[in-house]
């Protein structure tokens, strides 16, 4: 799942990663050494999957809220599409 | 001359400068650019502390987070000072603010993010799958892929 060189969603790749668990925090950056006053939120989430062998890994990400919002539009998409299958 | 380092569009484009350099880390913008481009009859020494003043300013601006009450007052209180800026000099920054506020604290935001971010975001569904390990087999699955990374910083 990681940023490698190849994309894994190519038709004759092989076996992606499993999703074992999604984990999600709103944080609130309040103060920072370059802004006082920063006010900042975001969307912080860890993903746990489990590769082709089984072995378990963890991912953490930070997203600022425009990113998050496309990212839920994106998964109603996903959610959308699947529905019809 | 004093005449000059009141020259508003000089300091105008001064501002833009000194936030390219502070906040949006644009590299190269030295005290020795600023000045021979916006002020080359003010010599260096005289430039120096001017300068300082003008960046200490806009760093107060920016690190605050003012809205335009904050800066009214902050701005005035700086034109009463020994040594602070001239009313000009308050009507220029004060309108610098309010244009770049937006993208300054965007930049600020950007600077204080130090954990990966999500760089792509790409899908696919597939109507039947089957898989030796997974126990969900013919059924749709949706398949994502993210890219993500430290956004824009250098690795160590």
């Amino acid at each position: 799942m990681e940023g490698s060189s190849e994309p894994l969603l190519d038709a004759k790749s092989k076996v992606t990663s499993q999703l074992l668990d999604f984990q999600w925090k709103l944080g609130m950056a309040v103060s920072s050494d370059s802004c006082r006053s920063l006010k900042y939120p975001y969307v912080a989430v860890m993903l746990k999957v489990a590769d082709e062998s089984g072995q378990v890994k963890k991912k953490s990400f930070e997203m600022t809220i425009p990113q998050f919002q496309n990212f839920y539009r994106q998964f109603k998409e996903i959610a959308a599409v699947i529905e019809t299958v | 001359m004093a005449g000059d380092l009141e020259s508003s569009k000089a300091l105008s484009g001064l501002l833009s400068g000194l936030a390219q350099d502070a906040f949006h880390g644009h590299p190269g913008i030295t005290e020795e650019l600023l000045r021979s481009q916006l002020y080359p009859e003010v010599p260096p020494e005289e430039f120096r502390p001017f300068l300082a003043k003008m960046r200490g300013i806009l760093k107060s601006i920016a690190s605050a987070d003012m809205d335009f009450n904050q800066l009214e007052a902050f701005l005035t209180a700086q034109t009463k000072k020994q040594g602070g800026i001239t009313s000009d000099q308050a009507a220029v920054i004060s309108k610098f603010w309010k244009s770049h506020k937006t993208k300054i604290r965007e930049s600020l935001m950007n600077q204080s993010r130090w954990d990966s971010g999500l760089r792509g975001l790409s899908w696919r569904v597939d109507g039947k799958s089957q898989s030796r390990h997974s126990a969900q087999i013919h059924t749709p699955v949706a398949i994502v892929e993210l890219e993500i990374g430290k956004s824009g910083q250098d690795q160590l």
